[in-house]
């Protein structure tokens, strides 16, 4: 029986003509896509939950032998762990934040009447249409400290961007911080255009400078939509694995991601591999619920 | 306190001229009242004035100092916009504080100055709400108050009551002439409605196409219009204009027979004329009478409006229909005969072509 909530099939449609009711519709449309979600997203989840109890190990026909929290306990004591996690860290913390500043940066200088604007702004917004691995391999030739144009351009030689120890993790920072600011930027516009006119006429007349205009009344009102392009971007930098695997292979810019792509498809520890995807899913939950409560605060104000 | 000046403005855009020629001096102290049809460049005065707009040429003094290339921030002038533009993630206490904190005044003299303001507008309940839960009216009286709080030198406003209902817009009519009385500060007010514009001004300036047709106080524009234009947007209902034909001491409407008899000495002047005059007749110039009378002329009513205190009749004179001031009940119906009077004192001439009072004021 077709539920009450249910919207009625308009009868004068093309599909009520064919002798189709809400109930074929429904079950036409819905009932896939909720099986697929179930097949590639719920079951792993859930059968990956069960793996990491135990020593499983994808690569053997050896049976899994239930080890209870062990590899949970094994991760979160092992330092070289907790080094992929502060690197993370700093990458997250760099490539944000370069991301919102380059990213509003745009938006503030293309929120006004200019010509071609909206070409620019088309144009500017390439780098993130590409592929991941495609920028990566790229920029690997733009870094290349024989013939690429970076070291020209600078006049620095022969710098070694990409196997430089301290570098690298910004290297790789700059080259998502130029695929992603467009995004930023594309939200920031949305959120500065949103801010009526008169309201800075307003904040002239009250004899406001340009910087108390700015972080009185700009920056509180694009601060919600800020918040969604930070939540954003700080969910896929936390993830970041393609981009930082194609660059560079160095310790020092062993990204979660990559270590967890390693532990699992490398060294085949299935089992811990996964209580460590968890350990991670948990951290990035935990840290989108900070931002969206801060978000809700926001848009209270 | 201040004297504005604005000499020989011009202001384009574009091609379109909006501004033409603008000469107007508005004494310290005044409340002067900008008014016209939407388009006739009365917003785009007062913009010129605040500093939001830029003039094409032309000077804009405000006590004697030429303030036509400073920014807004830097003439002293306060502005009540007509959306109210208040900050809507600032509470009621922080808008009012914004133009304060803008130049860094010390927290003790801006608490002193909010509560006095607040307590003038009678918002003192509302300063820690949010404008977004104010009435219409609370968000005008705060509009109102953060631009009070500076003790500007002048106080602009942009049409501040266009978006309140009419019973609101008389109540905080009355408040802002009673605040502009306790104040004395000079204030522009910028308004398409005639009433309010007479019932707030000193002085009305009335703005046609961009050009200053008038200045006058309310009695003055009322009674001597300079021309056409003037006489039919100000009074309501519109002044009665009739094409008409001067014979010697008469003056005779189109379709009628009989004319009206002025005094000789009015029509000397206006003869040269003939035809190429139009008479206009405030509805409280013509006079019914349910007999006949003498000098008088029959007429048909055809549509009677009763407002209370008085009705508006409109009669039927050869090819025109005058709309005729009344007691109420005077006419008991529709396709009534009477008879119609002039009172030739408050009969105004215009020029056909040039469309200027030939009389009185001229």
């Amino acid at each position: 029986m077709p539920s009450e909530v249910m919207i009625r099939l308009d009868p004068k449609s093309r599909a009520a003509a064919k002798g189709l009711n809400d109930l074929t519709i429904r079950n036409l449309f819905i009932i896939p896509t909720i099986v697929f979600l179930i097949v590639f997203n719920i079951f792993p989840l859930l059968y990956s939950l069960g793996y990491s109890f135990t020593d499983f190990r994808a690569s053997t026909n050896a049976p899994a032998n239930f080890v209870g929290l062990q590899n949970y306990r094994d991760l979160l004591n092992d330092p070289f762990i907790w080094k992929n996690f502060s690197i993370t860290a700093k990458y997250v913390l760099i490539s944000v934040t370069g991301q919102v500043i380059v990213g509003f940066g745009l938006a503030m200088l293309l929120n006004r009447s200019i010509p071609a604007k909206g070409l620019i702004t088309t144009l500017m917004l390439l780098p993130m249409m590409l592929s991941m691995a495609v920028v990566g391999l790229f920029w690997k030739l733009l870094y290349d400290p024989n013939f690429g144009i970076i070291n020209y351009f600078l006049g620095l030689g022969k710098f070694e961007w990409l196997a430089d120890p301290d570098m690298a993790l910004y290297a790789i920072a700059i080259v998502d911080i130029w695929m992603w600011a467009p995004f930023v930027m594309l939200l920031s516009l949305a959120g500065l255009s949103a801010v009526p006119k008169h309201l800075y006429e307003a904040a002239e007349i009250d004899r406001a400078g340009s910087f108390y205009t700015f972080f009185r009344i700009t920056l509180p009102l694009v601060a919600p939509i800020l918040m969604i392009a930070i939540i954003f971007r700080t969910m896929e930098a936390f993830k970041t694995f393609d981009l930082a695997y194609v660059l560079s292979s160095q310790p020092n810019t062993e990204l979660i991601a990559i270590r967890l792509y390693k532990m699992a498809f490398q060294e085949w520890q299935t089992g811990m591999s996964s209580a460590f995807a968890y350990i991670v899913l948990i951290m990035v939950v935990a840290i989108t619920n900070i931002y969206v409560k801060y978000l809700n605060k926001v848009k209270a104000r | 306190m201040a004297q504005i000046k604005m000499i020989n403005v011009q202001k384009f855009f574009g091609q379109n001229q909006v501004l033409q020629d603008l000469n107007l001096t508005i004494e310290d102290g005044e409340f002067v009242v900008f008014v016209g049809q939407s388009g006739g460049g009365k917003t785009t005065a007062l913009r010129a004035i605040a500093g939001l707009e830029t003039i094409t040429s032309g000077k804009i003094l405000i006590d004697g100092v030429e303030v036509q290339d400073r920014k807004a921030a830097d003439r002293d002038i306060a502005f009540v916009f007509q959306s109210f533009s208040l900050y809507p993630h600032m509470t009621v206490r922080e808008n009012i504080t914004f133009p304060l904190r803008a130049v860094r005044m010390d927290k003790t003299a801006r608490d002193k100055a909010v509560n006095e303001t607040a307590e003038i507008l009678q918002i003192t309940e509302h300063l820690d709400r949010k404008p977004s839960s104010l009435s219409g009216g609370d968000m005008q009286r705060v509009a109102i108050g953060r631009a009070l709080v500076r003790r500007p030198q002048a106080l602009l406003m942009d049409e501040p009551l266009g978006v309140l209902d009419s019973k609101l817009r008389e109540q905080m009519r009355s408040e802002l002439k009673r605040l502009h009385i306790a104040r004395g500060s000079t204030s522009v007010y910028v308004t398409h409605d005639q009433i309010e514009a007479m019932s707030l001004a000193d002085q009305m300036v009335i703005l046609h196409d961009g050009v200053l047709q008038q200045v006058g106080a309310p009695d003055d524009v009322y009674l001597k219009p300079k021309n056409l234009f003037v006489a039919k947007f100000v009074g309501s209902p519109v002044m009665n204009v009739a094409d008409v034909q001067i014979n010697g001491s008469e003056v005779t409407m189109k379709g009628v027979d009989t004319g009206f008899t002025f005094d000789e000495s009015t029509l000397a002047s206006l003869a040269k004329y003939d035809t190429e005059i139009t008479l206009g007749l405030r509805p409280e110039a013509i006079l019914l009478s349910q007999a006949r009378t003498k000098g008088y002329t029959q007429a048909v009513t055809t549509n009677i409006e009763p407002l209370g205190s008085h009705d508006i009749v409109d009669v039927r004179l050869g090819d025109t229909v005058l709309r005729v001031r009344t007691e109420s009940g005077f006419v008991s119906g529709e396709g009534q005969p009477v008879w119609v009077g002039l009172d030739t004192t408050q009969a105004h001439f215009f020029d056909k072509k040039t469309e200027l009072n030939l009389r009185g004021a001229a």
